[in-house]
C-alpha cells in the first residue's frame, strides 16, 4: 500500500527530508526533536547534585575528580513530535487535469500524506489523520509505528472526496483535540474561505500550522478553449463562458487569490507552500520543510 | 469535350441550394461541461459565442450535389464535340471555282474543303450544290481556331451572298480564280402554257388574256402560249398556271393548287388574303393566298373592264406576269473581288460552334447520376446518426 502511494524515486528523495518543528516538542518519550524536558541527550542542560536513586553512570566522573563531589550531568531530552495531518476531502478536491483525468487533487493529497507519514515514521514521531468532509468520516488519533502507518493509509484509501466544507461548530471541537504543541499540516485547495478560517483559528490557538495548497495544472494554466459550462463540484453552480475570452481575467484573479492566501498565511506565521498536480511529490515538502530542517 | 448549357436560365434552380443549407444549419450553443472547482474566479461576463455549424455534413453535400445536378439538367447541359476538324491547314473552295487554277495559286499542300454545309473534303466529294456562301464563311470564321488565317478560294463570280458584306474576325486570304458559282437551275427558260377555263358568259375576258400573253411573248418570244377551254374541262396535272373564269372553283383544282399550281380565280373573295393589287382609293381589287405549295390569286368579281379597270391599263400584262411568277429572289451574285469580307478589328471572342449536330445531350447521364445520388441520399438520410447509437 505505501508503495502504491509513493513512487520509488520520490521515496528515495524523502530520506533527505526531515520534519522539524520550530518550537520545542513537548511530547513524552524519546524522539528526535528538541524539548524542554530534560533527560538523556546530547545538548547539555545543567549539572545538579547527585541524589540517591540516580544512575551511577550518569555521574560526571571527571567533575568528581576535580571537585570530589558527585554531580549528575543533565541534558535536554529529544522528544517525539505530534503531527496532525488534516486532509480536505470536500468535492472540490475531485478536481483533476484534462491531461490526467485519473489523478485528482485528493489522490495527490493522499500521496503527500503517505510521504509525510513515511518521514514521521522514520523520525519516530507520532501522527494522526483527520479528513474533513469526504465520503466516509476519518479521524485517526495520534500513534506511531508501522502498524499505525498502515492503518492510516488503509483508512485514507477508503475516503473519496465528497460534500462541502462542514458548517457549524463541529470543527471547533475537532480542533480542540489537537494539543497546543502539535504540528498541524493542512492539505487543502483553500478555495472555501472556511478552510482558511479553520487554519487561522488553529494558528491563533497556538498550534504550529503548515498549509499546503493543492492546485491543478488546469487552474494554473487554464488551457480551455471554446464554449464551456463550468460546474462547481461543491455547490453545482454553473458558469457558461467563452473560455478563451475569460482566460486572462481568470489567471489574473486566481493568481491574486493565491497571493492573498500566501500573504495571510505569512501574516499568521503559517508555513505555506503550493503544490501543482504535475509536480513531483517531494517538491512541496522540500519547500515546506527546508527552512525548518536547517536547525536539526 | 466542352460542356455547354443550352438553357442557362435553368441555373436559377441553383437557388434551391439554400434549402438544404438552411435545413442543416444548426445555430447551437456548443458547451462542454467541465467540472472546475476554481469557478468563483471565472468572470461571468464573457458569454459563450454561438457557432454556426452544419449538421451531418456528408448528407448535406449529397443533397447539394443532387440539387446542382437537377439544375444542370434544367439548364440542358450538353457536351460539345471538339471541333478539331477545323484547323489552320484548311483551304476552302467555293463551288464553281476552277480547282486547277486554285492549285496553281495556292499549291498542293493543306486540306482542301468545299465551302458547303459540313465543309466536306474535296477529294471525296463531287462539287456540292449551291449554298449560301456568306453564311458559310461566317460559320467557318466561328469554327476556326483563334489566330489562324482563313484561306478561301472563290470564283470570279460568287453566288450565295446576302445583303451584308461578311465581317470576319480572322485574317483572310481571299483568292479569286476564274469561274462562276453554279446558280439555281433556271426554270425561267421553259415554255409556259397559261391554261384558261371559262364559263360562257365570261368568254369576253379571253381577249384581254390573249393580249397579255402576246405582250409577254414580245419580250420572251414563243415562250408563252394560251390554252383556253370552256368550263367543264379542268387543268391537266402538269399545268403550272391556270386562269379560272367561272363562279365555282372545283375542289379537284384546289388539290392541284396545293401541289404547286398557281391559279387566278374570279368571283372569289378571300378574307384573310394578302392584297396583291389595289385601286387608287386603297380598295383591294386582287388578293393573293398561299395554298399548300401553290398560290391562288383571287379576284372578287369577273375579269371585265367594268369590274377591273386595270384590265385596260398598259401595265396589265406585266402585272399579271408578276402575279404569276411571284416574288423574285433577291440578287445574290457579285464579283468576288468586290465581295471580299472585311476583317473586324474588334476583339471578338470566338466561341466553339454551338452547332446542334455536334452537341451531345448529357440528359441520360445526368438522370443516372441523379438517381444514384438520390438513392445514396436516402441511404445516408435513413442511417441512424452516430450520436444516437452511442
Amino acid at each position: 500500500m505505501p508503495n502504491a502511494l509513493i513512487p520509488p524515486d520520490v521515496r528515495a528523495r524523502l530520506r533527505e527530508l526531515r520534519i522539524v518543528s520550530r518550537r520545542s516538542a513537548g511530547g513524552d518519550g524519546l524522539g528526535q526533536h528538541a524539548s524542554r524536558s530534560r533527560g538523556a541527550g546530547l545538548e547539555f542542560a545543567q549539572y545538579r547534585a547527585y541524589e540517591p536513586g540516580d544512575e551511577p553512570r550518569r555521574i560526571d566522573w571527571k567533575l568528581y575528580a576535580r571537585s570530589d563531589r558527585y554531580f549528575v550531568r543533565e541534558a535536554e531530552r529529544d522528544s517525539p513530535l505530534d503531527l496532525w495531518l488534516l486532509l480536505d476531502a470536500t468535492a472540490s478536491m475531485r478536481q483533476a487535469d484534462l491531461a490526467r483525468p485519473d489523478l485528482a487533487k485528493f489522490d495527490a493529497a493522499r500521496s503527500l500524506a503517505a510521504c509525510v507519514i513515511d518521514i514521521a515514521l522514520r523520525q519516530g514521531d507520532r501522527f494522526g489523520i483527520v479528513a474533513i468532509a469526504g465520503s466516509t468520516p476519518l479521524a485517526i488519533p495520534l500513534g506511531s509505528g508501522a502498524r499505525h502507518r498502515d492503518r492510516c493509509l488503509l483508512e485514507l484509501a477508503r475516503v473519496q472526496p465528497a460534500g462541502a466544507w462542514p458548517q457549524g461548530s463541529a470543527w471547533q471541537a475537532a480542533g480542540a483535540r489537537i494539543a497546543s504543541h502539535a504540528l498541524v499540516l493542512m492539505l487543502s485547495d483553500f478555495f472555501d474561505k472556511s478552510a482558511f478560517e479553520f487554519v487561522r483559528r488553529l494558528a491563533g490557538a497556538g498550534r504550529e500550522v503548515l498549509t499546503l495548497q493543492m492546485l491543478a495544472a488546469d487552474e494554473r494554466d487554464f488551457p480551455f478553449a471554446g464554449g464551456r459550462r463550468f460546474i462547481d463540484p461543491e455547490s453545482n453552480a454553473q458558469r457558461r463562458v467563452e473560455a478563451s475570452a475569460v482566460r486572462a481575467d481568470f489567471l489574473a484573479r486566481f493568481a491574486a487569490a493565491r497571493a492573498a492566501l500566501a500573504n495571510d498565511c505569512a501574516a499568521l506565521g503559517i508555513r505555506h507552500a503550493e503544490y501543482v498536480l504535475d509536480e513531483a511529490l517531494d517538491a512541496p515538502l522540500r519547500r515546506l520543510f527546508s527552512a525548518l530542517g536547517a536547525r536539526a | 469535350m466542352n460542356p455547354a448549357l443550352l438553357a442557362p436560365l435553368g441555373l436559377a434552380a441553383l437557388a434551391a441550394l439554400a434549402l438544404p443549407l438552411l435545413i442543416h444549419l444548426v445555430r447551437r450553443l456548443q458547451l462542454v461541461d467541465t467540472e472546475f472547482a476554481a469557478l468563483r474566479w471565472i468572470s461571468p461576463r464573457a458569454q459563450p459565442r454561438r457557432r454556426l455549424r452544419f449538421e451531418r455534413p456528408w448528407l448535406l453535400l449529397i443533397r447539394l450535389a443532387l440539387l446542382a445536378l437537377l439544375a444542370l439538367l434544367l439548364a440542358r447541359l450538353v457536351s460539345l464535340a471538339p471541333t478539331a476538324d477545323t484547323n489552320a491547314d484548311w483551304i476552302v473552295v467555293a463551288p464553281g471555282a476552277d480547282l486547277g487554277a486554285a492549285h496553281t495559286r495556292v499549291g498542293a499542300g493543306g486540306e482542301w474543303h468545299w465551302l458547303a454545309p459540313g465543309f466536306p473534303r474535296i477529294d471525296a466529294n463531287a462539287a456540292p450544290s449551291p449554298a449560301p456562301a456568306a453564311s458559310l464563311l461566317r460559320e467557318l470564321d466561328a469554327r476556326m481556331p483563334a489566330g489562324s488565317a482563313l484561306r478561301v478560294v472563290v470564283p470570279e463570280t460568287l453566288g450565295g451572298l446576302d445583303g451584308e458584306r461578311a465581317h470576319l474576325s480572322h485574317a483572310l486570304d481571299w483568292i479569286v480564280v476564274p469561274g462562276r458559282s453554279p446558280s439555281v437551275p433556271d426554270a425561267a427558260r421553259e415554255p409556259v402554257v397559261l391554261h384558261v377555263r371559262y364559263a360562257d358568259d365570261e368568254a369576253n375576258a379571253l381577249a384581254y388574256l390573249r393580249a397579255a400573253v402576246a405582250a409577254w411573248n414580245v419580250r420572251e418570244p414563243n415562250r408563252y402560249s394560251l390554252d383556253a377551254q370552256p368550263v367543264p374541262a379542268t387543268a391537266p396535272d402538269d399545268a403550272r398556271w391556270l386562269v379560272w373564269l367561272a363562279p365555282d372553283f372545283p375542289s379537284s383544282l384546289t388539290s392541284w393548287v396545293e401541289r404547286g399550281g398557281i391559279a387566278l380565280v374570279t368571283h372569289r373573295a378571300e378574307k384573310d388574303a394578302a392584297p396583291l393589287w389595289q385601286a387608287s382609293d386603297g380598295s383591294v381589287i386582287a388578293s393573293e393566298q398561299s395554298l399548300g405549295a401553290g398560290r391562288v390569286i383571287a379576284l372578287p368579281n369577273a375579269l371585265a373592264p367594268s369590274d377591273l379597270p386595270l384590265l385596260l391599263d398598259a401595265a396589265f400584262p406585266n402585272q399579271l406576269l408578276a402575279a404569276f411568277r411571284g416574288e423574285r429572289p433577291a440578287p445574290d451574285r457579285a464579283f468576288a473581288a468586290a465581295a471580299e469580307p472585311d476583317r473586324v478589328a474588334a476583339n471578338v471572342a470566338t466561341t466553339p460552334a454551338l452547332a446542334g449536330n455536334n452537341a451531345v445531350a448529357l440528359d441520360a447521364w445526368l438522370a443516372i447520376a441523379i438517381a444514384v445520388l438520390f438513392a445514396l441520399e436516402r441511404i445516408v438520410a435513413t442511417m441512424r446518426p452516430r450520436e444516437a447509437e452511442a
